[in-house]
């Protein structure tokens, strides 16, 4: 990337942080909580350095714990557009970078059959932009006006080849289409990718990237997160349902429930009216805390009324 | 304020300093990193520590092990708490720990694997001729000494095996459906009638692969190895069901899936499987044929036992489940890891019940003989 392009693209982000380290990461930190997401020092000071060094950020931890929600939290914060790609086993090019309209190429040649045009006008014609299906990696090098947010969730699930290609991507934010030339970035997005360590991912890919581990958030913290995204619930319905979570994640389940799960037996309480956490309310919304039929019958097992003591005694 | 170019401060060389005492400890902090670390703490300035510190972590870790190491470096460096020693003295208590009280054999070896791949990174240079005695020591016979460097080697033959097992099939398969984009693009001349059709050709679509291994008394100087030679294989099938069993069969395909192998020895150490134990190989095939017998498709499943057949129950129960076996696979592969014995002959009463339904009968002892089964996959 040239410096022009960088000068251009911080232009955006000077007007929203203030000029010191110290107040940006502030502003990080209460701007990501008004939109909701309650965040710590480590991760705002990590999305600081984002904005700063134009770096990717790859972000780690276990399943329901707001990886995802961090891209989609910066982009607002931003004022920007979200592009979201996706990875699965089997992503390949032409569904993350770009492909041609077949079809509508078809038609395009039958149209023109009769016309008195050059073969060479011809290909040029059908392989111009008007052609082009752009998917999410080519989007997020072509927004016009600012710097989009990228967001590459769970890469540790798209194959290797893939995470070769993409290290292209976040080395030049250029992509070169055969049939056009090279594309090349207007402005460089802010690029989150997640992964839940399926598998190691390459060095290479690592090494371009600043890191942030998300671990489960400490009972304060919790507390803090239901509260911010369920203000209507009573607190001390709020402390029983994160004291029990986080009892139930000491169990060593096979998935742990995460913070999102949290948020759901929350609300699922909310919704049948329950006053308070007690062993009738715990078994109908174990659906919400353990997603397999074994972690079910640990949670049952383990004694619905012990953990329940275990949660209150926290709070004296 | 720091400065990569030119003249360095004090505080430049100080983060250099650190960064360096960093790679020490076994954090990955080559140029590239150093130099992320000066841009981290020019932007972020000295004034608040906490920051520092956050940014220079996000800098220099890659993984949650890089995470978890730095918050000991940098209390280390900058605030003088912990000598150098203290945290490598740490280090196997703290991984031990979080393994639990009864960890096996198993886990200790599997852990020492990872510190070493991960600490001494590239400096880990096996020499040829290491690597050759290696491949063809009995796995029962290695000197612990010798254990992290084979396991090394192994990891990385594996690697290449599995790899190559993908791209011979890759050339190998059919026609698939049409390419339209490359259709086009040949036809353009012919006024974009599709008459020359360009294939894509099909994705290779592998066998699937259901593993059984003996993890009892007579194995266990073969498990640990053996169990990392299936996480190995798995990469590249498109389904695999993994099965221990000693007296009693355990499945632990979802344990294998989806996860590193450190993490995936982790797991299987903690999980109640009878680790040596007696083994009763009939019992442990009728339990899969009762269970998983519709995980066998006979068009493409590839059936691998890993047992030296020593069998305490009845061989008539494992001739007849291990013939019920047969009829629903392609294949029926026996890793015998006693047949790298130079007298061996396969006359314990299991192991000659199950012989006529065998199709592959081959060694499982040492690393060459685990490569060699490359050609009947």
């Amino acid at each position: 990337m040239s410096p022009g392009v960088v000068e251009a693209t911080n232009m955006g982000i000077l007007q929203i942080l203030p000029s010191g380290a110290r107040q940006g990461v502030d502003a990080i930190i209460s701007g990501f909580e008004r939109l909701g997401y309650v965040t710590d020092r480590s991760l705002a000071t990590a999305i600081y350095l984002v904005a700063k060094l134009r770096k990717p950020i790859l972000v780690e931890g276990h399943a329901g714990l707001g990886k995802t929600e961090v891209a989609k939290v910066l982009a607002s914060f931003l004022g920007t557009r979200l592009i979201r790609l996706q990875c699965y086993d089997g992503l390949d090019v032409s569904s993350a970078v770009y492909e041609w309209n077949y079809q509508k190429q078809l038609l395009a040649i039958k149209i023109e059959e009769g016309s008195d045009r050059t073969v060479e006008e011809k290909e040029r014609h059908i392989f111009s932009r008007d052609f082009l299906l752009e998917r999410p990696l080519l989007q997020s090098i072509q927004v016009e006006d600012t710097s989009p947010v990228l967001l590459i969730d769970e890469i540790d699930r798209a194959d290797e080849a893939f995470e070769a290609f993409l290290l292209e991507l976040l080395s030049d934010y250029q992509i070169t289409i055969p049939e056009m030339g090279t594309i090349r970035a207007k402005h460089v997005p802010y690029v989150v990718l997640t992964s839940n360590r399926s598998r190691e991912l390459g060095d290479a890919l690592k090494r371009r990237c600043l890191y942030q581990w998300i671990d489960y958030p400490s009972l304060e913290k919790e507390m803090r997160i239901v509260r911010t995204r369920l203000p209507s619930m009573e607190e001390k319905l709020a402390r029983q349902v994160v004291g029990y979570v986080q009892a139930v994640r000491r169990l060593s389940l096979s998935k742990p429930p995460g913070v999102a799960e949290t948020l759901d037996c929350a609300e699922a309480l909310v919704a049948l009216g329950k006053p308070q956490l007690d062993e009738e309310a715990i078994e109908q919304t174990l659906g919400c805390i353990s997603k397999s039929v074994e972690d079910g019958a640990k949670i049952r097992n383990a004694g619905v009324g012990r953990i329940l003591i275990q949660s209150t005694e926290g709070f004296g | 304020m720091i400065s990569a170019k030119g003249q360095p401060s004090a505080t430049a060389r100080t983060i250099v300093e650190f960064c360096r005492f960093a790679r020490e400890k076994g954090l990955s902090a080559s140029v590239h990193e150093t130099l992320g670390a000066l841009d981290a703490a020019t932007v972020l300035g000295l004034g608040n520590w906490d920051d520092l510190k956050f940014g220079l972590r996000s800098v220099l870790c890659s993984s949650k092990e890089d995470w978890d190491l730095f918050e000991h470096c940098f209390e280390a460096f900058w605030r003088g708490a912990a000598p150098l020693s203290d945290h490598k003295e740490r280090q196997p208590e703290e991984r031990s720990s979080r393994g639990g009280r009864n960890t096996t054999s198993l886990m200790s070896t599997g852990l020492g694997d990872e510190v070493s791949s991960e600490h001494d990174g590239g400096q880990a240079v096996t020499g040829a001729s290491i690597r050759e005695r290696l491949t063809k020591v009995d796995f029962s016979n290695l000197p612990q000494s010798d254990m992290v460097i084979l396991e090394q080697i192994s990891l990385r033959l594996f690697k290449q095996m599995s790899r190559r097992l993908a791209r011979r099939r890759r050339s190998g398969s059919s026609r698939g459906q049409v390419d339209l984009r490359k259709t086009i693009r040949r036809n353009i001349s012919r006024g974009g009638e599709p008459m020359n059709l360009r294939y894509r050709e099909r994705k290779p679509r592998p066998h699937r692969l259901v593993t059984l291994l003996d993890i009892s008394g007579s194995m266990s100087s073969y498990s640990l190895f053996l169990v990392k030679f299936l996480f190995a294989l798995q990469q590249h099938f498109r389904h695999v069901d993994t099965f221990l069993f000693s007296t009693a069969l355990v499945d632990i395909t979802s344990q294998f899936r989806g996860r590193r192998l450190q993490d995936a020895l982790l797991v299987l150490s903690q999980l109640p499987a009878g680790w040596s134990s007696g083994t009763k190989i009939g019992g442990s095939l009728r339990e899969f044929n009762q269970l998983h017998r519709r995980k066998l498709r006979s068009s493409d499943t590839l059936f691998v036992v890993l047992s030296d057949g020593w069998d305490t129950g009845d061989p008539g129960v494992l001739a007849a489940e291990l013939g019920a076996v047969k009829r629903c696979v392609r294949k029926v592969i026996w890793l015998n890891p006693l047949l790298g014995l130079k007298d061996y002959q396969p006359i314990t009463s299991g192991m000659s019940a199950a012989l006529p339904y065998i199709d592959v009968f081959a060694p499982a002892h040492n690393l060459e003989s685990l490569l060699a089964l490359e050609m009947h996959l």
